[in-house]
């Protein structure tokens, strides 16, 4: 009772503390883990193996953790060192590839096959998010995508805000439609043992439907403030930038887009071929520093070292409600209010995760839900499969709501005020949450008609 | 040609302060920026100077925005900072100027032109200077400062290290209430005087 007490009390201290931003978050889990393992699995409950269990170093050292002949299997419980080790690959790879200037070009190039006509380019940009989003993290989506709208809409005299939004929204669908696209289906996927491939012929189809919609949506909503641009009514094309400036090392660029192919066709056949995510990961990250032996300096120093220690803490934290059984206890009640009922199951898990990760990490939110959605397969019988989706949609849609829902809701913002267009909450939720309501309605009747 | 010299003065809300800074620059003969520096900003970027006084000045609501990869969409977070920057270029560039708040003791810090000033005041003489000011009651006087020096201390907290109104991080610390604004102004400006000609020795 007392370990179960000190569990929730770390939990909501390490929720809190993220929220003030005092510290910052990496701090803040790692300590948090700490604490977690010193006052309850050792004071507590004097239980080495479940700091053994939590830690799980040993998963690395399985053969299965690096290939999973056949069908892959749910994970232990604890520190999911295979979501780690991939987030860490995928880092390098897409440092390798923004150091050679990919992004920008990719960027650039469409804006001049559109012809830097203002609408052209709103709606390339969102459908260049989403498929971009699908396979690089949305942080790095947007980082580029933001900064080139800035600097298009300075050029062609456009408002970047709703492009903006557009764009955040779509990255954060993208995300949702693969396994690797958002760090939650990274978490689903690998701890429920689903594949690449799983994702995109369930969320996937999920997030396709809702791009279509979405896209018309956001040209409705958006169309009367982007038409005022100069492009088109003689605009001197030709004082734009080159999309070839972009391009910092002609060689780099073309191994980067190889890597970057090679990704996406191991990642699409994973589940074929039996490697795992995490070979996945550290042979990407490989392939890209050994291409480029003269700044392996320059591309590891800029992989993001703190969200993976974030992960790491953050799992150990989950990890102490999972052992003392308060996650049991959450389950157990939505069991409850559902009646054992599926379909109300999917639904609550669907909106619940939607709300909660609008207004608070959906990282740490997923990583909490996946023990909870898994006792309840287990003790009511509802389809293990379909509540992830409903998890995953719920989780990488919600955190589009607030622009504190999402990292890329934040980075999007934020990149935006930086250059001068502050996008306060009114602005943001009062375009953002019905695009948001439109594809939750879309995902619950996807998830209804397909699984029920 | 002069040399450069740069003057910043925080201060306690009601202390006076703000009419210290106005007759130094007056005496020195420099530009004073405080929330003008706004306008400064919004014209050589081109942006809205209205919206940005909305967060000018103000403590990063917690609860309504995150920072990502040191990416913060805090809006009073991100105006801090592109006044942060534009008072360094402006003492990059070698000008002179008298700047109010804005943490210029810390963004400037070690900056050889740079003469510190936090300006206090008694409670009872902050609550007279406000309520004669602000044509309020001495009730609503006290409970405007004790708000705007929260916030005047969350915000300035928040970016830097030293704690506002710390002694330790300032070159003078002066009570108005001893003194009165004039008069005070008077003892900075003999203080600064002999900063400055210390530096042409």
């Amino acid at each position: 009772m007392v370990g179960q007490i000190l569990a929730v009390v770390i939990f909501v201290a390490m929720f809190v503390l993220i929220v003030i931003d005092k510290i910052e978050r990496h701090y803040v889990t790692l300590g948090c883990g700490l604490l977690t393992l010193l006052l309850v699995f050792g004071l507590c409950m004097h239980s080495t193996p479940a700091i053994v269990e939590t830690l799980n170093i040993q998963s690395i050292f399985t053969a299965d953790f690096w290939y999973a002949a056949g069908t892959s299997e749910e994970v232990s419980s604890g520190i999911n060192w295979e979501t780690i080790i991939f987030v860490a690959g995928m880092m390098i790879m897409v440092e390798g590839m923004a150091r050679v200037g990919f992004f920008r070009w990719l960027c650039m190039r469409i804006a001049k096959l559109v012809h830097y006509r203002t609408i052209p380019i709103f709606i390339t940009f969102m459908v260049v998010s989403a498929v971009l989003a699908m396979f690089i993290d949305s942080i790095t989506v947007i980082l580029f995508l933001a900064a080139v709208t800035v600097e298009l809409s300075q050029l062609l005299k456009f408002n970047p805000v709703p492009m903006i939004l557009a764009e955040v929204f779509c990255a954060n669908l993208g995300g949702s439609a693969t396994m690797c696209g958002d760090p939650p289906n990274i978490i689903i996927g690998t701890s429920l043992g689903f594949s690449f491939f799983d994702f995109i012929t369930n969320t996937g189809l999920i997030a396709g439907i809702a791009l279509i919609a979405v896209v018309i949506y956001f040209y409705f909503a958006f169309h009367s403030e982007l038409s005022g641009g100069i492009a088109g009514k003689g605009a001197d094309i030709a004082s734009l930038p080159d999309p070839k400036e972009a391009i910092k090392d002609r060689k780099g660029f073309v191994i980067s887009c190889v890597i970057f192919v090679c990704a996406v066709v191991l990642l699409v056949t994973h589940s074929v071929t039996g490697l795992t995510v995490s070979s996945i990961g550290l042979f990407i990250a490989a392939v890209t520093v050994l291409t480029a032996p003269r700044h392996i300096r320059e591309i590891v120093g800029k992989v993001d070292y703190k969200t993976l220690l974030f992960f790491v803490g953050l799992f150990i934290v989950v990890g102490g409600l999972e052992q003392t059984g308060i996650l049991q206890i959450v389950a157990d009640f939505i069991g409850r209010i559902s009646g054992g009922n599926a379909m109300l199951m999917a639904a609550i898990i669907i909106w619940f995760s939607a709300f909660a990760s609008a207004f608070v990490d959906n990282i740490p939110f997923a990583a909490t839900m996946i023990p909870i959605i898994k006792s309840l397969a287990a003790v009511e019988g509802a389809s293990l499969a379909t509540l992830s989706w409903a998890l995953s949609m719920g989780t990488d849609i919600g955190g589009s709501a607030t622009p504190i829902g999402a990292s890329a809701n934040v980075v999007g913002t934020a990149v935006a005020a930086k250059a001068g267009y502050p996008i306060g909450w009114g602005r943001y939720c009062k375009k953002v949450v019905p695009a948001t309501l439109l594809v939750l309605i879309i995902a619950t009747v996807c998830i209804f008609v397909r699984y029920f | 040609m002069a040399k450069q010299l740069i003057i910043s003065v925080s201060r306690e809300f009601g202390s006076g302060g703000h009419e210290i800074a106005e007759i130094l620059a007056k005496r020195f003969d420099i530009p004073i920026y405080d929330s003008n520096l706004l306008e400064e900003i919004a014209n050589s970027k081109n942006l809205d100077a209205d919206t940005m006084e909305k967060y000018d000045e103000k403590p990063k609501n917690v609860l309504l925005s995150r920072r990502v990869r040191g990416y913060s969409n805090s809006l009073s977070e991100v105006l801090a900072q592109m006044q942060f920057d534009y008072i360094r270029e402006l003492a990059n560039k070698g000008e002179s100027f008298v700047i109010v708040g804005r943490c210029a003791e810390t963004v400037l810090k070690n900056h050889e032109a740079l003469v510190s000033i936090f300006v206090l005041a008694d409670m009872e003489s902050k609550i007279a200077r406000v309520s004669k000011h602000n044509e309020i009651s001495r009730s609503e006087a006290e409970a405007m400062i004790i708000m705007q020096n929260k916030k005047r201390k969350m915000y300035h907290n928040r970016y830097c290290e030293g704690k506002w109104g710390d002694s330790r991080n300032y070159d003078v610390c002066i009570n108005s209430a001893g003194l009165g604004v004039e008069r005070t102004a008077n003892v900075l400006e003999s203080y600064i005087k002999e900063r400055v000609l210390l530096r042409e020795e």
